[in-house]
């Protein structure tokens, strides 16, 4: 029973300290993306007064919706928060070690999406329907890619649990081993691709024909925009720090005490920083790709996580 | 009380031939028919499904003898063994609801005359099922086989007036006879070799060796395969489930290709001895073929029964993907681990069945509201059937594999199989399980967007018809089988524990397989491997998912100013929102058929009709047809072949008499000539 009071004491405190540092992590990109463009830029913390004036807001819904339309951004909110539960992020260990591990991870976010997909679909809108319709469209293309990419880091530790993973990453060994480079390039397409980055997907726009994700949720407005702009936001800092704990555990806490912890956030801090730069610069020098250009992209992905497989394992 | 649980099968049995006879007896008052033929069945099934019961919960031997026909010395016998119960456990899981389902949905869907023929058929079926599961002799299961093949026959032509449904009944009996050929050629192939009838003795894997064992395994795969539904075996598949009243088409898709599996299993995989490394992994290759190819052509339909019948195809090949991979350790002597993925495929036999069954009778609810089965004319039928919406949506998540629903925990179970042989399956052979993993990742990556779609489209949004506009809710009875079949698969994805605790019985009745039940952790969680082990609980993860969703609707209701929701009509880009600007079934799956057209190949037409100037058209026509790549390739060829050799036969048929009788004398003849040779 102690166990598992720690354990949900943890998901708690890891959950609240992801949602707080979500918003941030976009404010960072979006700060460092002026920076290359010499603009000024929005406040680091404009993404918070954007939550708060958004959830302060009435709320709007359309009046060809049903439940579904409700129910959509609060499913998506809520996965993307109980799969922060599911991924190590200071201690090597996930908050809930036996809850599914990484399939569990991968399912409770196809959970989350389809919600809001099916939600996109509920006012009747044409754009809710196209962004419906690509949204899951690339991630299906997405998800074979992220699999295979999950079991060749999977596979050095022999299981597909994430703390396993972790503990194996951090053991005595190699640090850094060939096939990671292609796996982690492999599965860093999987997220632009699933976060909605260039080259897949911009963010930044509302231009009617090219958006994905903005298409989707078009038409929430108030505290639903909220939770779905927040989650999205999460789901980043989310994929990054899956990656991070696939390629680069390194600083990780094993024990329990203030110097570990300490040393985890920064190293934690520090290597989100560098995805984001990395993120950053892909955006800037590229441009957004045509949606059916998309699939070769992915089919890249899907290759270098063969390509992995057979470095490391044949 | 052992005595007593020998009585449940033959008591089952009985009580499905009084029913047909009373069922009979009632014809002429529909509504007595009805209720006295779906009870009955109830009834029987779940005597069967007691059967099971005793043989999975409490451990007991269940056998005995079924018929004797004392002229030929023939005894038909029968064995309860754990496989068996499994499979029985599915057929009453899933055909109580189904039966009470079609009181309430077969008077809006057959003509009242029609009743007694449907529901006897229905009584055939299931009895010929709980046969076929159970009976332990070859000549039992070929009859018990063929008699559900016709009753089945007779259930997809009820309405016989429409040139498809016959179309559809007709593709269905040649594809079962040529499957059913194979299965008898290689039946009797293996009683000649050891001289007896019972499956005791021609099952136990020493029957035959060499290059025999090789072609037997691959007539039973064929014979089998027909009726699992599997790629390429399946044209007749997606013709015949929609076909049927929607009820029936969940009985098809959700218990009749189970059969196929059993057999494969029973047969194709523990029958014939240690199975090859070939075996699984063409088991493997065929499972993921029909799992990527079948959830693409269902993306596409924009028919809903037709769309659940290719998602049918789609899990068979889940299904004997995972069999396959289990096929494949057992070969290399990895049992530890192919009880893995025996345990992942027999899960997901009872996992597929629960929520197929759920989705199609669901689908019959819209086709009884609305008298339309195409997409395109839903709309908008959550607000009018909310019942039917909801549970519709449960089972879409359900098929979906995401947690905590069942089919979740059946992927997990082959995910986790594939990833460990990989690690420990020796030589090149292990390749094939990352790639099955990419495969079964799109498969079930795909089946989500068909089921956005599928959901999306119907019920929600603006009414597409005039008929969605005036939609009425099922009746109470029908909800009723939906919740039921709801719930199943709700504690099915719950308590993944308990469910391996009772594959343990079954896999450990397979020749040289440990216990599936090693694998469970308590009723709640599932572990495997050796070493740092991999666990899932799938209730951790619902109550993870509830708790989130109170902060956000603390989020939402507490950080709020203004207190009121507005309604407003929703932006219709400058014009006026109808259900002509919403986005289609159509438009939904275009991106997929483009993105894999070397796959579907497809044809489109766009025609415009304008009246001033080109550019602004009247009417616009748009048609996209995807090619039947197996028909069109495989079936048309053999078609037209038999058709070419029946047409030089027809130089026999002469017509005259004297021709015939020649032939009688001449066969007489040979006959005589070929019996004495072999008296001598």
């Amino acid at each position: 029973m102690n166990e598992t009071l720690q354990a949900t004491a943890i998901a708690v405190v890891q959950a609240a300290g992801m949602l707080a540092a979500a918003p941030l992590l976009r404010g960072v990109i979006k700060k460092l993306k002026a920076v290359m463009q010499t603009r000024q830029g929005p406040p680091l913390l404009q993404g918070y007064y954007d939550l708060i004036k958004l959830l302060r807001k009435e709320i709007v819904r359309s009046d060809t919706s049903s439940w579904v339309y409700v129910a959509g951004p609060r499913l998506y909110f809520a996965t993307a928060v109980a799969a922060t539960t599911l991924v190590p992020v200071l201690l090597a260990a996930a908050p809930f070690e036996g809850a599914g591990g990484i399939l569990g991870l991968v399912g409770i976010l196809a959970l989350g999406r389809f919600a809001l997909a099916a939600a996109a679909l509920d006012t009747g809108s044409p754009f809710g329907g196209m962004g419906s319709s690509r949204e899951m469209t690339i991630a299906a293309l997405a998800e074979p890619a992220l699999m295979l990419g999950l079991f060749t880091s999977a596979l050095a530790a022999g299981s597909l649990d994430l703390g396993a993973v972790v503990r194996n990453g951090l053991g005595p060994g190699v640090l850094f081993r060939p096939s990671d480079i292609l796996a982690l390039a492999g599965l860093f397409v999987v997220l632009i691709a699933e976060t909605g980055r260039i080259p897949v997907d911009n963010p930044a726009t509302h231009l009617e024909l090219t958006m994905i994700h903005e298409a989707m949720v078009l038409e929430y407005a108030g505290p639903d925009l909220a939770l779905v702009e927040w989650a999205s936001a999460l789901k980043e800092l989310l994929y990054i720090t899956l990656l991070i704990d696939l390629f680069i555990p390194l600083g990780m806490a094993t024990s329990f005490g203030v110097v570990p912890l300490a040393v985890a956030v920064a190293a934690w801090v520090a290597k989100v920083l560098v995805f984001a730069v990395v993120i950053v610069l892909v955006e800037s020098t590229n441009a957004k790709l045509r949606l059916f250009r998309v699939p070769e992209l992915v089919a890249v992905s899907l290759g270098l996580g063969f390509l992995a497989l057979a470095i490391r394992f044949l | 009380m052992t005595a007593l649980g020998d009585y449940t099968v033959p008591a089952a049995l009985v009580v499905h031939g009084l029913t047909i006879a009373a069922t009979l007896a009632t014809a002429r008052r529909s509504r007595w028919c009805l209720w006295t033929t779906f009870v009955g069945a109830s009834v029987a099934v779940a005597l069967s499904a007691t059967a099971a019961w005793l043989v999975l919960a409490a451990g007991q031997r269940i056998g005995g003898v079924l018929f004797v026909h004392a002229a030929s010395g023939l005894v038909v016998d029968y064995a309860v063994i754990p496989l068996s119960a499994w499979f029985l456990a599915v057929l009453g899981a899933v055909s109580i609801p189904v039966a009470l389902y079609s009181v309430g949905y077969l008077p809006h869907a057959v003509p009242r005359t029609r009743f007694a023929a449907v529901g006897i058929a229905f009584n055939v079926v299931l009895a010929a099922l709980e046969v076929v599961f159970v009976v332990n002799n070859v000549i039992g299961f070929l009859f018990a086989w063929e008699l559900m093949t016709l009753a089945t026959v007779s259930l997809v032509a009820t309405e016989h007036e429409s040139r498809t449904s016959r179309r559809a009944a007709y593709l269905y009996l040649i594809m079962s006879h040529v499957g059913t050929g194979a299965l008898v050629a290689a039946f009797l192939a293996l009683v000649s070799a050891t001289g007896s009838l019972s499956f005791s003795a021609i099952l136990n894997g020493t029957a035959v060796s060499g290059p025999g064992r090789e072609i037997l395994f691959w007539l039973f795969l064929f014979g089998f395969g027909v009726k699992a539904g599997v790629i390429p075996l399946h044209v007749w598949l997606p013709e015949a489930h929609p076909a049927a009243p929607s009820s029936i088409s969940a009985l098809m898709s959700a218990v009749l290709i189970t059969a196929g599996v059993y057999g494969i299993f029973r047969v194709c995989a523990f029958g014939l001895g240690t199975p090859d490394v070939a075996w699984g992994l063409v088991c493997m290759g065929i499972g993921m073929v029909s799992a990527i190819l079948g959830v693409l052509y269902a993306l596409t339909q924009n028919d809903l029964k037709r769309l659940l019948a290719y998602s049918t195809i789609e899990n068979a090949g889940i299904i004997l993907l995972g069999l396959g991979a289990g096929m494949t350790m057992l070969a290399t002597g990895r049992r530890e681990l192919a009880v893995i993925a025996f345990a992942a495929s027999l899960y997901h036999v009872i996992n597929h069945a629960t929520f197929k069954a759920l989705l199609f009778l669901g689908a019959g609810n819209v086709v009884m509201a609305i008298a339309t089965r195409q997409l395109e004319a839903m709309g908008g039928l959550l607000r009018r059937m909310p019942w039917t919406g909801a549970l519709f949506l449960f089972g879409a998540l359900a098929i979906s594999g995401v947690p905590p629903l069942n089919g979740f925990i059946s992927e997990w179970l082959t995910f986790q199989a594939l990833l460990l042989g990989f690690e420990f399956v020796p030589g090149l052979t292990r390749v094939s399980f990352p790639l099955a993993g990419a495969f079964l990742a799109m498969t079930s990556a795909l089946v989500a967007v068909c089921f956005v779609k599928a959901f999306g489209i119907a019920f929600l949004a603006l009414p597409r018809s005039a008929a969605a506009e005036t939609a009425h809710e099922s009746p109470i009875v029908m909800r009723a089988a939906l919740v039921a079949l709801a719930g199943l698969s709700m504690v099915l994805g719950i308590f993944p524990g308990a469910v391996l605790g009772v594959l343990g019985r079954v896999t450990t009745s397979l020749a040289g397989l440990p216990s599936a039940g090693a694998l469970s952790r308590g009723a709640l969680s599932v572990a495997v491997g050796s070493g740092p082990f991999a666990q899932v609980t799938p209730a951790v993860l619902a109550v993870a998912v509830l708790g989130a969703l109170a902060i956000a609707a603390t989020l939402v209701s507490g950080v709020r100013v203004v207190r009121v929701i507005r309604r407003a009509p929703t932006w219709g880009c400058g014009g006026l929102l109808t259900p002509r600007t919403e986005y289609t079934a159509t438009a939904f799956s275009k991106p997929l058929l483009m993105v894999f057209r070397e796959i579907y190949r497809p044809t489109r037409e766009v025609e415009a009709l304008a009246e001033v100037s080109p550019y602004f058209p009247r009417e616009v026509r748009y048609r996209v047809e995807i090619e039947p790549t197996f028909e069109r390739h495989l079936y048309d060829p053999i078609v037209r072949g038999v058709l070419s050799i029946a047409e030089r036969m027809k130089v026999l048929q002469a017509g005259s008499l004297h021709a015939y009788l020649s032939y009688v004398l001449l066969l007489g003849a040979a006959l005589l000539y070929w019996l004495g040779g072999v008296g001598e």
